[in-house]
């Protein structure tokens, strides 16, 4: 499973605050060993993510950050915005599809077959009417592997 | 030219003189062989036999037919026919046939009749086809001799001599040296025997002439006898002179005078009434054999013996020398009508051999004709002329002689046209048509146009009739059913449908309960059972609307085992892929034809391959669930599930695609 990045960590009153900024203390600790093994970490991260559950509901993963590896394996393009298919290693069976917006993948070049690796958030849009359009997911950086 | 063709034919239609015409023989038809343009063209054509007991609308038509035709029946003296047409001239007591030239049809006793279909002129025709040609040596020496006696007749009128005894007594011997020949049958001699007895007339009338001479002289002597006595009893005193005895004597010789002047008297007036009584009768035997001979040449011209009636026509004058040659018609009378024709001039038996010369030129015109269409394989028209020739001239040497395979040729044509006729009286348009055909092989100039267009508009109208037997049939309706099919039976007895429709209606009386199976199948939309007992069921093909949906069930189980099978076959050949293309396809399937998920080998290839592709299964459901909800992430993942499940798949394609451009035309947070 992939880690959920809280964005509402304070508390109340003083008590709880000295045991969050305890775990602050933690999370910065962990990030700075995550920042010191990147690789490792965004290989663990995709393997967590379980192309099952999001088929399932994709809504669960809303807002939700995940660092994905995959290789490209389909890529429908309408202006600069692409929507590409990625496999995850370890399963040819299912496809992750990933909406890279035009500007994102600057000095990357997706090319189909090869691997990547992708910061991905849970997102919902909005269609002309305004209607929703749930669960997909949106590429916010790309890095070649 | 009218009164020309009715002497002729008057043999012809012998029968008519003598009562031998059937009143059933009468049918009128178009004309099948191409010439004839009769009066009734392009009517139906039906026997007056059985045309009773019709129905409502038969009946209408049959009215038409009765219209069309004339009574049978004169009108009896009032001049004027029960059709409203004047009488035919009468002769003899007897009506006189009248051909009409313009429509080749023959009017008599109120009758119209085909010249090529009565049935006399058709026996006779027929019998003279089968006929050898007549040109034996003793025929040929026949022709001659009547020729010569014909040119010994002719050669004297124009030379305006005399023919004297001699010369009659030269023709009377040469006409019974020619009457052995079978072919004259006798008529040469009939001929003589007239000549003889008119002459034996006038000899007779002669003696009587003598005789009345002979009295008119002893009428003189004995008026000028009796003058004298009467004078000398004039001169005697009228006082008395004398003694007594002289004074006697003078008395006594007087009164003798007298009785004897009486007696004279009488016997003058009884030789006188001797001599009026000869001539009386000398003017009678003159007239009874002006009519007897004149009588015998009308016959030799019914008979269509016309060399004899050219004969004994320049032979009358010649033995009654009076110069009277008019016939002995009642003046004014129908007959002597026939005879002026039209003209307004008496009759004579000058009269009578114009007709017969006429005659044969008309005769040796046809028989050129018969010859050059023959030669052109025109053989409808070639037929029109010989029954013409025939009929008018049977006895002529041109008609006489007409060769065996000409003979074979016109024979096969017109047995053809007789069958046609028969076909048409019998209403079997079927057949009509087929020998139509051969008539046209025969004779490429046949005119056909006006028997097809005749046949197929009955057939037509035979065709409508049982169609509307049919509608009526199965609306439930037996009565207007059975009425059209007896119309349509009417019109065409050997239309091939109606045994077609008999037999339906039978089956369809016995498979009531059948039908009512197939409807209750039809209504629980069990087609399957329908198709697995198609044979027991095929009898609803009566009703129309029941065949159709018949066929519309066969045609949909077997197209669905038909296809069924081909996608075992698939699915079997790629264990991952087929079956989810399989499922697809039957997916497809459904969506084109409601009734597919109806039946139930569908059903259970569905469920079948449901099971055998369940991933695929599942992941297309679920995208089509997700995708009802909005989910598109979600929902465009399992279709990308779905399509690395089944490549081939167009469901998963069509999926992607959709959802792939509404999220990238939505937008998203940055």
């Amino acid at each position: 499973m992939a880690r959920r990045k809280n964005k509402k960590g304070s508390g109340s009153s003083r008590a709880p605050l000295a045991i969050c900024i305890g775990a602050a203390a933690v999370l910065v600790v962990g990030a700075l060993a995550l920042s010191g093994g990147h690789k490792h970490g965004v290989s663990a991260a995709s393997q967590n993510f379980r192309i099952s559950d999001y088929r399932t509901d994709a809504s669960r993963f809303t807002n939700n950050r995940y660092s994905i590896e995959g290789r490209v394996e389909n890529i429908e393009t309408l202006g600069n915005d692409r929507l590409i298919a990625i496999s995850i290693p370890g399963n040819k069976q299912e496809r992750l599809p990933l909406l890279v917006h035009s500007g994102v993948a600057q000095g990357v070049n997706l090319t189909r077959g090869d691997t990547f690796l992708f910061e991905v958030e849970c997102c919902t849009g909005h269609d002309d009417e305004q209607k929703e359009i749930k669960g997909v997911l949106v590429v916010r950086r790309v890095e070649t592997k | 030219m009218k009164t020309f063709y009715t002497m002729m034919l008057l043999p012809a239609l012998g029968g008519f003189l003598y009562g031998q015409m059937e009143p059933g023989t009468y049918a009128v038809s178009p004309d099948l062989s191409g010439t004839q343009q009769n009066n009734n063209k392009g009517k139906k054509q039906r026997s007056s036999k059985g045309k009773k007991a019709r129905d409502n609308r038969a009946d209408d038509e049959d009215d038409e037919d009765v219209d069309d035709r004339p009574s049978r029946r004169g009108g009896g003296g009032s001049g004027v026919n029960d059709a409203g047409e004047p009488e035919n001239p009468r002769l003899l007591g007897m009506e006189m046939p009248l051909l009409d030239p313009s429509s080749d049809t023959v009017t008599y006793n109120g009758g119209k009749f085909d010249v090529g279909n009565n049935a006399i002129v058709r026996a006779r025709f027929e019998k003279y086809l089968q006929q050898n040609p007549d040109d034996s040596t003793e025929a040929k020496r026949y022709r001659q001799r009547m020729n010569d006696l014909l040119k010994l007749t002719q050669n004297n009128a124009r030379q305006h001599s005399e023919v004297g005894s001699q010369t009659l007594l030269q023709i009377g011997r040469g006409l019974y040296e020619i009457n052995d020949y079978s072919g004259d049958a006798g008529q040469a001699a009939t001929l003589a025997s007239a000549i003889a007895s008119a002459l034996a007339v006038q000899y007779a009338n002669r003696d009587r002439e003598r005789k009345n001479e002979q009295l008119t002289k002893e009428i003189e002597k004995l008026v000028r006898d009796t003058n004298i006595k009467q004078t000398r009893n004039e001169n005697r005193p009228t006082k008395e002179v004398g003694t007594g005895r002289n004074r006697r004597l003078q008395q006594s010789q007087s009164k003798s005078n007298t009785f004897l002047i009486a007696e004279q008297t009488t016997e003058i007036a009884t030789k006188k009434g001797t001599k009026v009584k000869n001539d009386a009768d000398s003017i009678a035997a003159t007239e009874l054999s002006k009519v007897n001979y004149q009588s015998t040449l009308i016959s030799f011209l019914m008979q269509r013996r016309f060399e004899h009636a050219l004969i004994g026509s320049f032979a009358y004058r010649h033995i009654f020398r009076d110069g009277d040659n008019k016939l002995n018609i009642k003046k004014d009378s129908q007959a002597s009508k026939v005879f002026e024709g039209g003209a307004g001039v008496p009759p004579t038996v000058g009269t009578i051999a114009s007709l017969a010369a006429n005659a044969r030129r008309e005769v040796d015109q046809n028989m050129e004709a018969v010859a050059n269409l023959m030669a052109q394989n025109k053989m409808a028209e070639a037929t029109q002329h010989l029954i013409e020739a025939v009929a008018i001239g049977e006895y002529m040497p041109s008609v006489c002689t007409f060769p065996t395979e000409s003979r074979r040729r016109i024979a096969e044509f017109w047995t053809l046209r007789k069958r046609s006729l028969s076909a048409l009286n019998a209403r079997d348009y079927g057949t009509l048509e087929e020998i139509a055909d051969k008539m046209k092989e025969m004779d490429v100039d046949f005119d056909d146009s006006l028997l097809r267009t005749y046949c197929e508009g009955r057939k037509l109208q035979s065709d409508m009739a049982l169609r509307n037997a049919r509608k009526a049939f199965m609306s439930g309706d037996e009565e207007a059913a059975t009425e059209y099919a007896e119309e349509a039976a009417l019109i065409w007895p050997r239309n091939p449908h109606l045994k077609e429709m008999q037999e339906e209606v039978l089956k369809l009386d016995n498979n009531a309960a059948l039908i009512t199976e197939f409807k209750t199948l039809l209504d629980r939309h069990q087609y399957r059972t329908i198709y697995n007992e198609r044979s027991k069921f095929k009898v609803v093909a009566i009703d129309p609307e029941l065949e159709k949906k018949y066929e519309e069930c066969v045609m949909l189980i077997g197209t669905i085992d038909a296809m069924l099978q081909q996608i075992d076959v698939a699915a079997n050949q790629d264990k991952q892929m087929g079956p989810c293309m399989a499922y697809e396809m039957l997916l497809d399937f459904m969506d084109k034809d409601p009734r597919y998920m109806e039946d139930s080998a569908f059903k259970d290839a569905v469920v079948r391959f449901k099971v055998d592709a369940q991933d695929f299964v599942r992941a297309l459901d679920e995208a089509k669930v997700q995708e009802e909800r909005r989910e598109y992430g979600s929902a465009l993942a399992n279709y990308y599930r779905a399509q690395c499940l089944c490549m081939p798949s167009n469901r998963a394609k069509e999926g992607i695609e959709r959802i792939s451009q509404l999220i990238l035309s939505a937008k998203f947070p940055e």
